[in-house]
């Protein structure tokens, strides 16, 4: 056998066949969740005349830009194995800070922000120097953050305990739109992105003799988000267009599924997450990758804070869930999980941040249109959390039962 | 394949002693590792084996005696050391990810990656390309690059483990217990894979309990250790299961057969 033949051919080893369940718990985790989401919409929309509307589409779509985000930034501190439950609380004081250097300071709106967001990087970075110098559990450690920053988001308002961001431009971020060529050129460019990461790992692997297929690693991924871009562009072009906190969400998200997915550092927050010690053992950093991933979850929590500032034009003492974190940060960590990220590290995608985001806003949004009231909306809420988890766990015990 | 049976031992230890406390777990213990052969490292539990793969590995540090390695003496300051040397050590525990396939695992930590503009963008193709080669050289090719090691079966797990520590061409591979958790059939893989890497010229020790079915099948050189000392030398094609037992407990044939 010449070595060419052995390269584009006659490989002896035909890749083993790996279950259905085997690839839904690893690279289509992300699959039973799209599919509640779409039997949501499905059943959402025989039950109200408006649900599929753009305006409500528009609506859902803004209401879970910020618990998606702070959602995102959770997952890769859930992919560690480690948890931070001061985010809500970091968004909020985060977001007090940028209406202070507006209001007070007269800082410049997109000054503050950067200064507001590095505030939540280097919150996120105290914390995760703390857990991994002392060895104490995230868990407490982060709580504690929590209680603390609340404490400083009070003392950091003024004695009306609100900031107003009216007039201010910082409430221009959330009232953006954008819609024709922009939005084209905005849909079709990442489209382009993405076709051209995948199209390079399609020709390298030819290139050195490995198995691949055009249709399933290019043309499927490709065309399926190429077709939902499109048609929610369509779907919004009908009312304003994109409004710009669902852009700079999809395009986080977009940014963050590269760097899990792609990169080495992604890879080790996986490799950490299952075996710490064979990380270290693989000359992986675990302290400083652990560090990173709470100061990417503390800069994402003030960022998610500030665009919700910009939706209510303005801060007070409830903005970040208010204190102990309230519902945006139960909210949060239960779209991560929602979306197929473990709690117990190493499992999950950054994509599902926007799953588990889209079905919590889905199911409030949907039942509110029904008319159904708050208490319900919880109590299903809480469900579905439950039920997500327990799908994932089936499926990995099915995967590794084989 | 180039099967140098050159008599030059590649790392050599003379005289190695190591205390934990008031115990005395090694006393001028030598030890000789020749590349192209399989020496096995047998004694009973307390003989001070896994202390001697710790010191030969750079994880502790010996109170007396002298590490030589390629004709030079060397002074361990630790495993990172060791490993630029070419000594390479898989430990029992085998220090995979259970959630990472048989490439991901193979190249943790030292992936190939595209500049820093990329964000150091793992070339998956280029290691998995490479992974199949040295799975392929190591006739492993019957394990599956893209399944999470965690599906696999015990000998498979095993055998990435040993790939892995092949992976950056070391000289010398030191294998801490790799049967004890396995299967016959998996134990028997393990040992070709054993005989693979000698025959590619890699200086081999193997730390084992199974003498009959491992030891005697897959080496070339038995040395025993007793109570922290070395106690006997075989050649394994001369010598039975129950001499090799006894030389461990302290039997009536403790006695140096090797030539």
């Amino acid at each position: 056998m010449t070595q060419t033949k052995m390269k584009t051919q006659n490989n002896p080893v035909p890749t083993v066949h790996r279950s259905m369940a085997e690839r839904l718990s690893n690279e289509l985790r992300f699959v039973p969740v799209a599919v509640g989401l779409i039997l949501l919409f499905v059943f959402f929309s025989t039950q109200s005349d408006v649900f599929l509307s753009s305006r409500n589409l528009n609506n859902l779509l803004v209401q879970s830009t910020v618990t998606g985000i702070i959602a995102l930034g959770l997952v890769f501190v859930l992919l560690v194995g480690e948890i931070d439950l001061s985010v809500a609380a970091t968004s909020g004081v985060c977001a007090v800070l940028m209406a202070m250097l507006v209001v007070d300071s007269g800082l410049p709106v997109p000054l503050a922000i950067c200064i507001a967001i590095l505030a939540g990087m280097l919150i996120g970075a105290a914390a995760g120097r703390w857990i991994t110098l002392i060895g104490v559990p995230s868990f407490v450690v982060t709580l504690g953050f929590g209680l603390m920053l609340n404490g400083l988001q009070l003392l950091l308002l003024p004695n009306t305990g609100r900031y107003n961001l009216l007039n201010t431009g910082v409430e221009k971020i959330a009232a953006t739109y954008i819609s024709g060529i922009a939005a084209w050129l905005l849909v079709l460019s990442v489209i382009a992105i993405f076709f051209y990461i995948r199209h390079t790992t399609h020709q390298t692997r030819i290139r050195v003799g490995l198995n691949t297929s055009w249709g399933s690693s290019v043309v499927l991924p490709v065309s399926v988000v190429a077709i939902t871009l499109i048609v929610l562009l369509l779907f919004l072009e009908q009312l304003r267009g994109l409004p710009m906190p669902a852009i700079l969400f999809l395009s986080l998200l977009g940014i963050m599924s590269y760097i899990a997915g792609e990169t080495r550092f992604g890879l080790s927050l996986y490799a950490i997450g299952d075996n710490a010690e064979a990380a270290s053992r693989a000359g992986i950093n675990v302290n400083r990758v652990k560090i990173i991933a709470f100061s990417i979850a503390g800069g994402l929590a003030a960022f998610g804070g500030i665009l919700s500032a910009s939706r209510i034009l303005g801060v007070s003492v409830s903005s970040g869930g208010g204190v102990g974190g309230g519902a945006l940060l139960l909210e949060s960590i239960a779209a991560a999980v929602i979306g197929g990220v473990s709690l117990f590290g190493g499992r999950g995608m950054v994509i599902g941040a926007l799953f588990g985001a889209l079905i919590i806003a889905t199911v409030s949004n949907g039942l509110n249109l029904m008319g159904v009231a708050n208490e319900a909306r919880l109590i299903i809420t809480g469900l579905l959390l439950v039920l997500a988890v327990s799908v994932d766990r089936i499926i990995d015990n099915f995967a590794s039962s084989q | 394949m180039d099967k140098k049976q050159s008599h030059t031992p590649l790392l050599q230890l003379k005289g190695i002693s190591k205390s934990f406390g008031g115990v005395q777990a090694l006393s001028d213990v030598s030890l000789d590792l020749i590349p192209g052969q399989v020496v096995a490292l047998v004694g009973d539990n307390g003989a001070g084996k896994s202390t001697l793969v710790k010191i030969m590995s750079g994880v502790i540090r010996s109170d007396a005696g002298q590490y030589h390695f390629d004709g030079q003496q060397v002074h361990p300051t630790g495993p990172s050391m060791i490993a630029e040397l070419g000594v390479q050590t898989v430990y029992q525990d085998l220090a995979l990810c259970n959630n990472l396939d048989a490439v991901q695992n193979l190249f943790l930590g030292k992936e190939p990656t595209g500049p820093w503009w990329t964000g150091y963008r793992i070339s998956r193709a280029e290691a998995e390309n490479r992974s199949k080669s040295v799975l392929k050289r190591l006739r492993l090719d019957n394990i599956s690059l893209t399944r999470n090691v965690g599906a696999m079966s015990g000998g498979q797990r095993q055998n990435i483990a040993i790939a892995r520590s092949i992976l950056w061409e070391p000289r010398v591979v030191l294998l801490d217990e790799p049967t004890a958790a396995l299967s016959l059939s998996a134990a028997r893989q393990v040992g070709s894979l054993v005989r693979e890497l000698a025959s590619h010229g890699h200086a081999v020790l193997v730390v084992s309990h199974d003498i009959h079915h491992f030891v005697l099948e897959n080496t070339d050189r038995i040395e025993v250790l007793r109570l922290g000392r070395n106690a006997a030398q075989f050649d394994s094609s001369e010598v039975t299961g129950e001499q090799v037992v006894n030389a461990m407990v302290g039997g009536v044939e403790a006695v140096n057969m090797a030539g």
